[in-house]
């Protein structure tokens, strides 16, 4: 395996910094056990991953982890690895904006078709339907291999993959509800800006009971260093749309393009066909304290006592006679809500993150200038990393991901997901889910329809339903958000004709790509 | 005595944890916050006598920045909560002579309101007023203005009302309000419910000994509103607002051009906006966690430095009086909205329920107070905070993990609380707000090498809550300490989150990053005493 020019110029890069570390520092390592406490594996022998210590004759500690193979992997294990570092990004007037940003460093074959990087323990594990299956992909950018969707855990390859290799936004996250999720993050460098040390760190936003260690904020707990990897794990008890992004100097980190999507998906996904949705919640809901949750399978928390606690999140409806309306292969829900109200048709959800670019910041982001914080105004309007036309196309409209060639010649995956808006009027539900987030560090933003309803469901990850059961759903034709906000709407197709719709913002100023008057934050729904 | 000041700033380097390390050796650990105000009197009446004047206010890049307060004309006649105490503050009972904001009012459900309004601002602002949000108020004296009656120098005004609801309330000048809301014309006004809530939230009173789940008592009430499901062990108040500083210098060079006392009006274009000072309480990060009534800022008495233990339960008064939206995101958790301008919002069928949304961000609208109710206790997040695991205490040694032997003991909902069964073990320091499904599990990952990662001021050197204690010998993962002496900001190992605009460009002062409208949220080992006396 031949060592390319970047991983050598990387290196060098990196010389200062591990020059100054110990010997005996650890640098890139990645977490996915294949059993948990929580989540044994199949083999009985060996349920759980687990530290064994012993002490050395020089009185140290000596660790060594052991634990099952990812034959025998947990399903509600789900990992991920990405990269801190930076990139270039091409926006639909043609100009190349360059970003610090987040890259797959798993999940790859998922991240270049649009869709979350995340997977079960077994398939990162290089384990996939029965059969081997480590990482196989490019062993140095642009060999022009295709990759499979295991981790990437050599030093070398993470460099490789890792280094100028950037998306915007960074790798979707998706996992559901009782899953154990380990995110490990690779700090590769920003080779571009080689007078930088940055760390870099994983804010899971709106995450419900943090652990201020996993909470990403540099100040409350600690920040990997270039060429380290620090391991986020999480739980997943609450359905909902989240977002991740980088908590290392905010106002320039989340401006330079550092910035993803994340949701977590309901256990009510996962009741058999015909299953009353309203039973299931009720029983779970009831389930006595100390002794295993009952109403859906696989359940691994308990539940809330919605009569008590003014954080519950889902109480429960209203008595109906909501049942499972298909599989799982056709109708998903967003919530748990009990009532079927939160229906769409599987494959027609649609996470959309509204981000903005100053390019001015992004050029003195690139140079090596003071950045200006209060005249920040973006010029690109964007739809997760794209604005429109690009958001419903790609690489020169042909739909698909958008890629970028970076400073040292070669091409790579730059913006890989799409926002184009898909209902068919065939569909058992003819519903579609869109997962609404604002990362804009600068504005507000709204988003509007014309001829087709939205019904905001969610706000905030949490269902709109007051705590007397009553849910408090509306209709409109815009939304309004600022940073750091999310909701949930559904768009409803029933009563609508086929047809092409628009998503857009009526901020009408930011219907623009920097000086081409036209573009920005849009997209199409088609209505098929 | 010296705190966590403005100099300090400028050494700032590019990332927030890279705050120098001298900063910090000065530094020394103060709560010190809740919601500190002033009240009129008692038996159903309420009288406050205010002026508006220009003062300096400081601000973490070095800059005085000129700006418009209101104060009090004579001293009021006390402050709640008796707790806080007097304290060392130069600010006599709790009141300066401007401030930015302006006193926080408060008063009893039922209370008949006087606000007198003396105008002391420099002759370029021949009136001014006050605008009370949600009240129906009569005016006597002074001179006609164009929302509410005005206060000229030579005539100041009274306002009226009766507090008939409670909940929180902004107040602000009616005067050409884009320039004296801008200048720091802005307070909030505080309504205490009429209903006691005994039954649910317990007896409650405020006086100098007053305690609170055997901690030190600083709320106002026992409850939010008269619902008796509004019941809170502690409360901070956060007054949102921006500065354009280039305003405030054009008034400050038009006082200071005129020598007479006939100065035309100012003339002051506020229009467009290039705000570049992003306000918590008048305060910038990290001014704003330097405790309330800190002698360095004798103008901006109200700091943004909230605590709390896992399981307690956090009113949040949130109010916005600037003329922009300010995301602020709240790490940690979900609140539940309460109500909006003192406006309960309850469910349509039953009445009683609530129907707030549950948020990550509050939405700031402008002119808004927001009441919500937040609360953590680290449930679901499937380890041991408290590192019990690691609690093994050997014979004549030191223990391991936090030393803290207590078992959990769930009560009806899960937690470990005075209402479990058995509520303590005997000579073993009760672990309340525990979630005991968790108890003794171990963290899931192994942490990075303490080498290859950088700390940041308020992390605790180890992933737990709590000071963890590390018996060398063990051949056990306790923690990743920090190096010998470094010094943190949170000395007792809380946990922080950190609070602070989305529109992250807000959290910088003057271009500077950090800064602007951020703090930290310490969620404190559940034994650590909140101090917060003055």
């Amino acid at each position: 395996m031949a060592r390319n020019k970047l991983f050598w110029t990387a290196m060098i890069a990196l010389l200062g910094v591990s020059a100054a570390l110990p010997a005996g520092a650890q640098s890139f390592r990645v977490q996915c056990p294949n059993g948990t406490v929580l989540h044994h594996s199949s083999d009985v022998n060996n349920p759980y991953e687990r530290i064994v210590s012993t002490v050395d004759n020089n009185h140290q500690i000596v660790n060594t982890i052991v634990g099952p193979d990812a034959a025998h992997a947990n399903k509600q294990i789900k990992c991920q690895q990405i990269s801190g570092g930076d990139g270039y990004a091409t926006m639909a007037d043609g100009q190349q904006v360059y970003l610090f940003a987040f890259g797959p460093l798993s999940g790859i074959q998922n991240i270049t078709a649009g869709l979350p990087g995340t997977v079960p323990a077994a398939e990162f594990n290089g384990w996939l339907n029965g059969a081997a299956a480590p990482f196989s992909g490019p062993t140095f950018a642009g060999d022009r291999s295709v990759a499979n969707n295991a981790g990437i855990k050599e030093p070398e390859l993470i460099m490789n993959n890792g280094v100028l290799a950037g998306n915007a936004p960074g790798p979707m996250m998706a996992i559901d509800e009782d899953d154990e999720f380990f995110l490990t993050l690779s700090n590769v460098g920003m080779i571009m800006r080689p007078d930088l040390f940055e760390q870099h760190t994983v804010h899971f936003h709106g995450y419900p009971n943090a652990s201020s260690y996993f909470d990403g904020v540099p100040d409350a707990s600690v920040a990997i260093n270039i060429a380290g990897s620090f391991t986020y794990y999480y739980t997943a008890p609450d359905a909902g749309t989240y977002f991740w992004h980088c908590h290392i100097t905010p106002p320039e980190h989340l401006q330079m393009g550092m910035e993803g999507q994340l949701y977590v998906r309901p256990r009510q996904n996962r009741l058999a066909q015909g299953a009353s949705l309203y039973g299931a919640l009720a029983a779970y809901t009831a389930s006595p304290a100390g002794s295993q949750p009952v109403g859906y399978p696989d359940v691994s928390f308990p539940p809330e006592d919605c009569t008590k606690d003014l954080l519950c999140t889902t109480p429960l409806p209203p008595s109906n006679t909501a049942t499972r309306l298909e599989t799982a292969a056709t109708v998903l829900y967003a919530y748990n809500d009990g009532d079927g109200s939160t229906r769409y048709d599987a494959g027609a959800d649609y996470p959309i993150q509204m981000m903005g670019f100053d390019p001015n910041f992004h050029f003195i982001g690139m140079t090596f200038n003071p950045e200006p914080f209060a005249d920040m105004k973006d010029k690109y309007f964007l739809l997760s990393g794209r604005g429109y036309p690009d958001t419903i196309g790609g690489d020169h409209g042909v739909p698909g991901p958008v890629t970028t060639v970076d400073s040292d010649g070669l091409r790579r995956l730059s913006q890989p997901q799409p926002t184009l808006i898909q209902i068919h009027k065939g569909g058992p539900t003819q519903r579609a889910l869109l997962r609404i987030s604002n990362l804009s560090v600068t504005e507000y933003h709204t988003l509007a329809t014309v001829g087709i309803p939205m019904t905001v469901i969610a706000f905030h990850a949490r269902l709109l339903r007051d705590m007397s059961g009553n849910n408090l759903y509306y209709n409109t034709n815009s939304i309004t958000i600022g940073g750091g906000e999310s909701l949930d709407v559904i768009l409803d197709a029933t009563n609508v004709p086929a047809g092409t719709y628009f998503l857009y913002t009526t901020n009408l100023d930011h219907l623009s790509n920097d000086a081409e008057n036209f573009g920005g934050m849009m997209t199409e729904i088609q209505v098929l | 005595m010296t705190y966590f000041t403005r100099k300090h700033l400028m050494w700032a380097g590019r990332a927030f944890a890279s705050l120098t390390l001298l900063a910090v050796a000065l530094w020394q650990p103060a709560a010190e916050a809740a919601v500190p105000g002033i009240t009129g009197g008692t038996g159903g009446t309420a009288t406050f006598s205010l002026v508006a004047q220009a003062v300096f206010i400081s601000q973490p890049d070095g800059a005085s920045v000129y700006s418009f307060g209101y104060g009090c004309a004579v001293a009021p006649a006390g402050y709640m909560p008796a707790k806080l105490g007097a304290g060392t503050s130069t600010i006599v009972n709790h009141c300066a002579i401007a401030q930015v904001p302006g006193p926080t009012l408060i008063v009893h459900e039922g209370d008949a309101v006087t606000v007198n309004l003396a105008n002391l601002l420099p002759y370029g602002a021949p009136t001014t007023s006050i605008v009370f949000s949600g009240q129906q108020v009569t005016a006597t004296g002074g001179v006609p203005g164009i929302l509410v009656q005005d206060a000229s120098a030579a005539a100041p005004v009274t306002y009226k009302f009766t507090a008939s609801k409670p909940g929180t309330f902004e107040y602000h000048s009616g005067t050409r309000p884009e320039l004296q809301v801008e200048m720091g014309l802005y307070g909030v006004l505080i309504v205490l419910p009429a209903q006691a809530n005994v039954a649910t939230c317990g007896a409650f009173v405020d006086n100098t000994t007053a305690t609170h789940n055997g901690q030190p008592d600083y709320r106002l009430a026992a409850s939010a509103y008269d619902h008796p499901q509004s019941c809170y062990d502690r409360e901070y108040m956060f007054q949102l607002t921006e500065m354009d500083s280039n305003i405030h210098a054009d008034v400050l060079t038009q006082v200071r051009a005129c020598a007479t006392t006939t100065c035309p009006e100012f003339v002051v274009k506020t229009d467009p906006y290039h705000p570049n000072y992003f306000l918590i309480n008048g305060r910038s990060m990290p001014d704003d966690m330097d405790p309330s009534f800190a002698p360095q800022y004798p103008y901006q008495p109200y700091n943004g430095n909230p605590h709390m233990h896992p399981g307690e339960t956090m009113l949040v008064r949130e109010v916005a009086h600037g003329r922009i939206q300010h995301p602020l995101h709240i790490h940690g958790n979900h609140a539940r909205i309460l109500a909006r301008d003192g406006n309960l919002l309850l469910s349509a069928t039953d009445g009683t329920s609530f129907a707030g949304p549950l948020v990550f961000t509050y939405p700031t609208v402008s002119g808004q107070a927001t009441d919500s109710l937040f609360g953590w206790t680290g449930k679901g997040l499937n380890w041991d905070i408290y590192n019990h695991a690691n609690t093994v205490v050997l014979p004549g040694k030191s223990t391991l993990g936090n030393g803290d032997a207590s078992p959990c003991y769930a009560d009806a909902n899960g937690s470990f609380t005075s209402a479990s069964t058995p509520p303590a073990v005997p000579g073993v320091t009760a672990n309340y707000g525990e979630w005991c499904l968790d108890h003794n599990r171990p963290i899931p990952i192994t942490p990075p090498d303490p080498q290859i990662v950088a700390n940041g001021l308020w992390y605790g050197g180890t992933p737990y809550l709590g000071v963890q204690k590390v018996y060398a010998g063990r051949p056990t993962f306790v923690s990743t300490p920090l190096p010998p002496g470094t010094s943190v900001q949170n000395p007792e190992a809380g946990y922080a989150f950190m609070w602070h605009s989305h529109d992250e460009r807000e959290i910088t002062t003057n271009d500077v990053f950090p800064g602007g409208m951020m703090m930290m949220l310490l969620i404190d080992p559940p034994t650590f005493v909140i101090d917060e006396t003055l």
